[in-house]
């Protein structure tokens, strides 16, 4: 039940972005009515938010490391979940692969205003930390792409999102999650919904209804990024040299706002 | 990009509206405006963008109208999840059932124009983006996520927010149209199919006058649009071909019979305005006022209007004593005759017939003779 709230999150952030833009543009009338709906939207999140905290598994979980969930705890969390899938994430994928592998949950609601925080804190000291939690751009413009979730360490071009990337993020994930998988001494329910749900999608890698196993979800899957590979990568090289040669420290770890459209559009 | 010019109707339409934000079409409110083609009323608020649900609260005829919170959080999850990890259960669905090739996976997310989601820029990079995927550019993309489209309604360019994919298979696009009710042992609810039709119609009408536009041959968005639904009470996704053509057709004869809206304007006093006088998300306007205005706008209402107007509370019971509210088949019969207490009069002679009614009249005493019969 966790798509409702992301939904809500990603109407919140579309609401704040608007209401930003007819603030600045002087329109009154507009921002007073969408201020409206953004705070219906934000009630309704914390109403989504009770209902999750209601729907949280009663099965024993192992207790928090630290009482209070800080900032701190999150980000290491997000992190090595990243890390272990080595692509860019939606928060959704984020949680599901840190429950699966290292049984604990990620408190998905507090993933939204992540990023933000992130920027925030690049902003105030650059490069103060080992590495920051940062966006994916947009190979066309440079932008934070919608929802997801990426490492400051990586290549600038693993966080560039081209037409054909989600395809293969999503294949690359699932190599390395089947990876990690074997290396497992015993594949439990958590990982083994985890790689049924990557090899359900990946033709031939599904080994019987419900189950897929590792060596087949990598073998699957690198046949079919075979085929994508090849153009991802100059969309992705040619997209990252466009941002190193544009953009600051700041835009190449979370992206630009662009507000003018080049003038030639093809109308 | 080029600013729309601000002509004399746009803002007159921003003065009926007032001070604030326009509702937007979609699909679903232009297919019901074309269900009741001849509401002048109907016409002049929508193309004015008022929020007619907020009125009919206001002046005391809410209507319990519009999807549920419940059924929208439901729909947007549905969608969220067949789109998510770069929409694997949706191709996974499309290359079983339609053979997509591997190859075709490309994705384009038309839905925020790079943070700068104005209705303008979402409109032109969505024309871009499918220009070049049907003129054949290499990698120009197999799936297009929330294109934001442009149809003309009553002489104006309204922009649909669809809740849409349009993908091509081969050098065919076909709309995708993501439901969450559910399709059991191969049956879903036939009322809910067949509004998902008409919709999905509007977004095929809307993507070929786009091709028409750039120069593409419009045959090439088919009319088989793809139908996915969650299948036997399990969150799977299931694709459906459905079969628009008859709604095309209707949609297309309904949308040509639609007045242009200047023309409506034309007759309309200049200072009319619907505005609620909202302040702090509170109708401040006296009720009877707005009722007022409203009755400068000629309505049509039918019984039909209570499926898909959500002033038709209202209607109802401006219209209660009229023939046409007891629908178009006893209107019809009882042509030119426009209160009920009339027809009632002349069926018991108590009212002399004019000449043009004097067949109906007959009409009116023979029933009423047939009825007493009938009962005594
Ligand atoms: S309810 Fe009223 S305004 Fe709506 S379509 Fe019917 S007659 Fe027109």
């Amino acid at each position: 039940m966790a798509e409702p709230v992301e939904e809500l999150e990603r109407r919140i952030e579309r609401l704040r972005s608007a209401v930003r833009h007819a603030v600045t543009t002087g329109d009154r009338a507009t921002a007073r009515t969408l201020r409206a709906e953004l705070r219906r939207a934000e009630d309704a999140w914390e109403e989504a938010l009770d209902d999750l905290a209601d729907q949280a598994p009663a099965a024993p979980l192992p207790p928090r490391q630290r009482a209070v969930p800080g900032l701190l705890p999150l980000r290491e969390q997000v992190h090595t979940a990243l890390s272990l899938l080595s692509v860019p994430a939606a928060p959704r994928l984020v949680v599901q692969v840190h429950h699966a592998f290292f049984g604990e949950d990620v408190p998905s609601a507090k993933l939204t205003s992540l990023r933000r925080d992130e920027e925030r804190s690049f902003r105030s000291a650059p490069f103060a930390r080992p590495y920051y939690l940062c966006a994916a751009l947009t190979a066309d413009r440079l932008a934070p792409a919608r929802g997801l979730l990426a490492v400051s360490t990586w290549p600038l071009e693993h966080r560039i999102v081209g037409p054909l990337s989600p395809r293969v993020d999503f294949l690359t994930a699932a190599v390395r999650v089947a990876e990690h998988a074997e290396r497992l001494s015993k594949v439990d329910g958590g990982v083994a919904r985890l790689l049924w749900m990557f090899g359900a999608n990946i033709p031939g890698a599904a080994s019987g209804i419900g189950t897929a196993a590792p060596a087949a979800v990598i073998r699957a899957a690198r046949a079919e990024l075979d085929s994508h590979t090849g153009v991802d990568r100059s969309h992705r090289t040619a997209a990252a040299a466009r941002a190193r040669a544009h953009l600051d420290d700041v835009g190449q770890l979370f992206g630009t706002q662009l507000r003018a459209v080049r003038s030639r559009t093809g109308t | 990009m080029q600013n729309a010019p601000v002509t004399s109707t746009e803002a007159h339409l921003d003065r009926l509206r007032g001070d604030v934000a326009p509702v937007n079409h979609n699909a679903r409110t232009i297919a019901a405006l074309t269900g009741n083609p001849g509401c002048r009323r109907r016409a002049v608020l929508d193309a004015a963008g008022v929020d007619k649900k907020a009125m009919s609260v206001h002046i005391g005829h809410p209507v319990p109208f519009g999807q549920s919170t419940f059924a929208i959080t439901r729909g947007n999850a549905f969608e969220a999840q067949v789109k998510a990890n770069g929409c694997a259960e949706l191709l996974t669905m499309l290359r079983e059932r339609l053979g997509l090739d591997i190859a075709e996976v490309a994705y384009n997310d038309l839905e925020e124009a790079g943070g700068n989601g104005s209705r303008e820029v979402r409109h032109a990079l969505a024309r871009r983006m499918i220009d070049g995927a049907a003129a054949g550019v290499e990698g120009a993309g197999t799936l297009f996520d929330h294109p934001l489209l442009g149809l003309p309604i009553g002489g104006r360019t309204v922009y649909l927010e669809p809740d849409l994919i349009a993908f091509q298979v081969g050098a065919q696009f076909h709309i995708i149209e993501i439901k969450s009710f559910p399709v059991i042992d191969g049956q879903a609810d036939g009322g809910k199919v067949a509004a998902a039709a008409v919709q999905s119609a509007v977004y095929v009408l809307a993507l070929r006058r786009l091709f028409e536009e750039l120069g593409h041959d419009p045959q090439r968005v088919s009319h088989n649009v793809i139908l996915v639904c969650p299948e036997n009470f399990s969150n799977r996704p299931v694709a459906t071909l459905l079969d628009v053509r008859r709604q095309l057709t209707v949609l297309k004869r309904q949308l040509s019979r639609l007045r242009r809206v200047d023309e409506l304007l034309a007759t309309l006093d200049p200072g009319l305005t619907f505005d609620l006088g909202v302040r702090d998300g509170t109708a401040t306007r006296p009720a009877g006022e707005v009722v007022a205005a409203l009755g400068e706008v000629e309505a049509r209402y039918s019984p039909d209007c209570l499926d898909m107007c959500e002033l038709s509370y209202f209607c109802r019971a401006e219209a209660r004593g009229t023939t046409h509210a007891l629908g178009r088949t006893v209107r019809e019969e009882l042509g030119g005759i426009e209160f009920v207490d009339t027809a009632l009069r002349l069926a018991e002679g108590r009212l002399a017939p004019t000449v043009e009614l004097a067949e109906t009249a007959h009409a009116l005493r023979t029933a009423l003779r047939m009825r007493t019969e009938c009962l005594s």
